[in-house]
């Protein structure tokens, strides 16, 4: 929500100045491996998912997908940073070094160190396919008005993710975010 | 092996209810779910450091919530059922030790020539509250169309 009154300080200028805007500045993030049948498989394990368009060719032949396809869900997974594990508690979990969101850094260092993940979405426009190569693009989508929260006074911040397989739109995402100052509550 | 049996969205109505689904979550079943969706943040995975971002254990990560809505939704629809959309919010955590309980209800049916939109609004519960709550859309075939 991108608020039409004047902003009434700073911070709340520079936040909204972030809005509309990708990320990060290096472009698009691409998936390091197509879409293949290990990882769904290593996935479909996982979570006991015993669906057979995910696993089994000749099954998925037979389905509405005429092939294998990956499950929906994962959509987010194929363009997941390959981690570098070496020092990831010390950067507080990040997968990777840097590439920390400016809105992120902004509030932290306004205070509002706390983080707590409050909504995630999915539209699924296809089914992806073996082989697809997946593009993510995420951009800051709002940044609410400062509200009082039970956890303290803190923002909303929302992005979109938008997945692509060349020029064709496969997904998206949507995630929001509380960050708060801790024990501002009222 | 046979393809198994999607249900007849003409057999749907708004108001019904999914079946119950739970589930027993140990550590095994959220390092396995926190792997399988390449998060590698050490809150799912080492109850230590877990312990000093004070979290009384490893916890279940988000990419972990959506799989199992998605497998809560076509278990129960079976293999043609298409998620076209899944949205949560998140609520309190999932701990080794809890049961993760499902439920659900249709809460719209749009038809249309080919197929069915069944919108399915939907809850996990487990012994602290509700962990994610939302709705949910996937589409059916209609059998005529077939």
């Amino acid at each position: 929500m991108y608020r039409a009154q004047p902003m009434s300080d700073d911070l709340d200028q520079q936040l909204a100045a972030l809005v509309g805007q990708p990320i990060g500045d290096t472009g698009p993030t691409y998936a390091p491996d197509p879409v293949n049948q290990p990882m769904i498989r290593h996935w479909a394990a996982a979570f006991e998912d015993a669906n057979p368009i995910h696993v089994d060719a000749q099954l998925a032949a037979e389905s509405r997908f005429g092939e294998i396809v990956a499950p929906p869900l994962m959509l987010q997974t194929w363009t997941m940073a390959t981690p570098k594990i070496t020092g990831i508690g010390e950067r507080g979990g990040s997968p990777v070094e840097g590439g920390r969101a400016k809105v992120l850094t902004l509030l932290d260092e306004a205070g509002y160190l706390g983080t707590l993940a409050s909504n995630s979405e999915f539209e699924i426009v296809r089914y992806l396919k073996l082989g697809d190569e997946v593009s993510a693009t995420t951009v800051l989508e709002s940044v609410s008005p400062l509200k009082q929260t039970r956890l303290g006074q803190g923002y909303f911040v929302t992005w979109v993710t938008t997945y692509t397989v060349g020029a064709e739109t496969v997904g998206l995402q949507r995630f929001r975010i509380l960050k708060f100052k801790s024990g501002s509550a009222s | 092996m046979k393809l198994p049996r999607t249900i007849n969205p003409a057999t749907l109505q708004v108001g019904d209810a999914l079946p119950e689904w739970a589930i027993d979550i140990n550590a095994t079943r959220i390092v396995a779910g926190a792997i399988a969706t390449r998060d590698f943040m050490p809150v799912h995975h080492d109850k230590e450091y877990a312990n000093t971002q004070g979290a009384p254990d490893v916890f279940m990560n988000i990419l972990s919530d959506t799989a199992y809505t998605s497998r809560y939704l076509t278990d129960w629809a079976g293999p043609n059922a298409m998620v076209r959309k899944v949205a949560i919010r998140l609520g309190v955590p999932v701990f080794p030790g809890h049961t993760l309980t499902y439920t659900g209800e249709i809460s719209a049916l749009e038809v249309s020539d080919s197929e069915t939109s069944v919108e399915i609004t939907l809850r996990a519960m487990n012994e602290l509250g509700e962990h994610v709550g939302g709705t949910a859309t996937i589409s059916l075939p209609n059998e005529s169309a077939l």
